[in-house]
């Protein structure tokens, strides 16, 4: 599969054709499926989307080597926060529940005394992610909200907040190693299970986890902390 | 300028950036193209290159063998890697440049190989843990600090730390919570005894 940098021009059918990592953007720009031929750009007016904001943000979560520049600038931090927002709600709601509906059907499948262990290590690994998703809902995400809205109203004002996006930066650690082990373990050390789909099918939502994690990590490094930075600049 | 060189790669923009990066060492006399695997042994025969620089997608492990054989050592061999090759392949070649090193190190990489320093033997991929560090991870799944396991082992805390680098490294497992599921499926350890 070749790189695929979007336009407003691109017919969004064409866009997910192209690249399937693109289909879970969708619920986090608010967009349905069912879009007919319309184009990036009629959606995105349809919806009320920056059209600069989603393209920008599509290429960057799509392309690892994409580097968004100037186009920082005028971002709607808002705009950019409800996605982020609506990604950690997929997560939560949707994909790690189905995972570990999942794990239990694997452990079911298994008959191995280990898969206690597996669970207990499984289980771990999603405090991990639900630690940090929560940290960043409840405290980064209200420090960047109340920034941009201290700089909406011109109040400048930052004393009584004790936080900056540096702090962020700093936590933000990779959660995918413990990932990436379950994936070795699966892969290459579990023993036979009765049902070897079930196997095959928690690897795969496993693996498409891990890199939409990678790819909204991506999202984080290259677009929330260099705005932010930005706007604490702007106040300081 | 005594020396010449094939390059024998299909993708032409891969082959060009070769050719232009070895011309620019200023040793080699000529600098040849090969493009498909059919006219290569023919080129080999007829230029008697010192060295070549070749995609292993176009030359099977026997091939290689036999001319190295054919050359007693003459000809050094080098592979130029974009995807994922067998090992036992990649460790037939005199050395491996990668598409993404940059000039200077491919041009580093083909005067070693015309030093005539011994071809690199690239590690073979051991991939069963040794007697120590099955010792190392049968503590470090038990739930002991390096220090602990040190002391327990008589050995060095970098001793110990070398020892679980090379565990991740085999297993392709960094977590201990990782290694202990692996632990116990191999009967390293007993359930028991990481309760």
């Amino acid at each position: 599969m070749q790189d695929l940098i979007i336009s407003g021009k691109m017919k969004m059918a064409d866009i997910i054709n192209h690249d399937k990592r693109a289909l879970v953007l969708m619920p986090r720009f608010g967009i349905e499926l069912g879009f007919g031929d319309q184009t990036v750009k009629e959606i995105c007016a349809d919806k009320g989307i920056d059209t600069d904001f989603f393209i920008l943000m599509v290429n960057v979560f799509l392309n690892p080597g994409y580097f968004p520049d100037r186009k920082l600038k005028n971002l709607d931090v808002d705009m950019l926060l409800l996605y982020l927002e609506n990604s950690h709600k997929y997560y939560l709601e949707e994909k790690i529940p189905y995972l570990e509906n999942l794990l239990e059907e694997f452990k079911n499948s298994v008959d191995h005394p280990v898969t206690g262990q597996l669970e207990k290590f499984f289980t771990q690994y999603i405090d991990e992610v639900k630690d940090h998703l929560a940290y960043e809902d409840h405290t980064a995400f209200p420090y960047v909200a109340a920034l941009s809205e201290q700089i909406r109203k011109k109040q400048l004002d930052l004393s009584g907040i004790d936080y900056n996006i540096g702090v962020f930066e700093e936590r933000h650690d990779n959660i995918e190693e413990k990932l990436s082990d379950l994936k070795s373990l699966l892969i290459k050390y579990f023993p036979t299970s009765n049902d070897r789909y079930i196997r095959i099918r928690l690897l795969n939502e496993l693996m498409d986890f891990e890199e939409d994690l990678i790819n909204h990590a991506r999202i984080e490094d290259k677009v929330l902390i260099p705005i932010v930075a930005q706007l604490e600049q702007k106040i300081s | 300028m005594s020396k010449s060189l094939i390059i024998a790669e299909q993708s032409e923009i891969i082959r060009k950036g070769l050719v232009y990066i070895a011309e620019a060492i200023g040793i080699f006399r000529s600098v040849r193209e090969v493009a498909c695997s059919s006219a290569l042994m023919d080129h080999i025969e007829r230029y008697q290159p010192d060295v070549l620089i070749i995609n292993p997608g176009m030359v099977s492990i026997e091939n290689l063998e036999n001319l190295k054989e054919q050359n007693k050592g003459d000809l050094k061999i080098a592979a130029v890697v974009y995807a994922l090759f067998d090992d036992d392949l990649l460790n037939a070649f005199d050395d491996v440049i990668m598409v993404g090193d940059t000039r200077q190190k491919i041009q580093r990489k083909i005067h070693a190989l015309l030093d005539k320093t011994p071809p690199r033997k690239a590690s073979r991929p051991e991939n069963t843990l040794s007697a120590r560090e099955l010792d190392v991870l049968k503590l470090l799944v038990k739930g002991l600090s390096n220090k602990e396991i040190s002391d327990k082992l008589f050995i060095s805390t970098h001793t110990v730390i070398s020892h679980r680098k090379n565990i991740t490294h085999k297993l392709n497992i960094k977590s201990v919570a990782g290694l202990t599921v692996y632990a116990i499926l191999n009967e390293i350890i007993s359930m028991e005894e990481v309760q």
